[in-house]
């Protein structure tokens, strides 16, 4: 790694440069590294804000969605004049204005079986801020074949889920195996959701994406934080791996061929 | 035997379940259905239908959401 911060950077980066934890090498390791955020809504919003002013070199946004109204209550990337407009359009719109050293890359697509792979292991870290099941598992599924961390958060009303995901650690399937029936489990999009809550898992999530590529501190390996809004706590929630995991357990899967990411997303033994 | 259950994030439940009991039973008395949580012993998950051998045990919710725009479930959050 060459370090080549000029002096416009080093000024932007200041007060990361000054920190011992990061310095100038891990402002370049963050310039030099790469984030695949998944989805560009609540919780995409504050982590592509984040990464994108700490300067993390190259963002790939994936989304299939447009900007509607309703989301302006908690999406903070996107703005009233941007309804209509695609998110990941909208994304690298806003990242343009905040920091021209980092490059989007704007994947206006759903992740599918045949992108997922190939997306996942173009990145240095996956942040998980999709909203639901099918992506959630191809994504932790693709991420551990690849040896692509996750940082996974997930939202409910008040509450909130962020883990991290390691090729050394636990998988989210060791946590949740097979993801829910359709419709047995409720969402946003029914029972609301706090504008602030998808801005502070988002913000943990993308502390540990710095973290990742900055290869310091502790990450969320084998724990599942869990925070309540409402009452204004977290809870750590330790968890190991499991030998009988499909995905990185003792018989696991080299491929997601076959896989099929509807219902409960469930591999067969 | 009696169980300790605890909800992350909700209540902590003292349960009474049979020598045959499982840990959907546990589930049952709390209310929650199996399909919505994980149940971890010592930080692992337990399958449901496997009978109880501990006197202690944490129930996950699984969620689902990243703030979608659309209740049709939709790939954007």
């Amino acid at each position: 790694m060459s370090l080549s911060l000029d002096s416009t950077q080093l000024d932007r980066y200041s007060r990361h440069i000054i920190m011992d934890e990061v310095g100038p090498e891990g402002q370049q390791k963050l310039l030099d590294g790469s984030a695949l955020v998944v989805g560009a809504g609540g919780l995409g919003a504050p982590v592509i804000q984040y990464l994108a002013a700490a300067g993390v070199g190259r963002i790939g946004v994936v989304d299939d969605d447009v900007v509607e109204r309703s989301n302006l209550q908690r999406q903070v990337i996107h703005a009233d004049a941007d309804v209509g407009i695609p998110k990941v359009e909208s994304a690298k719109k806003f990242v343009e204005r905040l920091n021209p050293d980092v490059t989007v890359e704007a994947h206006e697509t759903r992740l599918d079986t045949d992108n997922v792979e190939e997306l996942v292991a173009d990145y240095d870290v996956v942040v998980d801020a999709s909203d639901n099941f099918p992506t959630r598992y191809m994504v932790n599924d693709a991420a551990r074949i690849h040896d692509v961390p996750v940082a996974h958060g997930a939202i409910y009303k008040f509450e909130g889920q962020v883990t991290t995901l390691t090729p050394d650690g636990p998988c989210y399937r060791c946590l949740f195996r097979e993801a829910p029936e359709p419709g047995t489990v409720p969402d946003c999009a029914t029972t609301g959701v706090l504008g602030v809550l998808p801005g502070t898992v988002g913000c943990i999530q993308a502390t540990e994406a710095m973290k990742l590529l900055l290869e310091t501190g502790d990450v969320l390996e084998g724990r599942l934080l869990f925070y309540d809004a409402m009452d204004m706590t977290f809870e750590t929630v330790p968890y190991r791996e499991n030998p009988d995991c499909p995905v990185c357990g003792e018989s696991a899967i080299d491929s997601i061929e076959g896989i099929e990411y509807s219902g409960g997303c469930t591999i067969a033994d | 035997m009696d169980v300790t259950v605890e909800v992350v994030g909700e209540e902590r439940h003292e349960v009474s379940v049979g020598s045959e009991g499982t840990y959907a039973d546990l589930l049952a008395a709390v209310d929650l259905s199996p399909h919505e949580v994980s149940v971890l012993v010592d930080g692992r998950p337990v399958p449901e239908d496997q009978r109880v051998e501990t006197d202690h045990v944490k129930v996950l919710r699984l969620i689902k959401g990243g703030s979608a725009s659309s209740p049709d479930g939709s790939e954007s959050r």
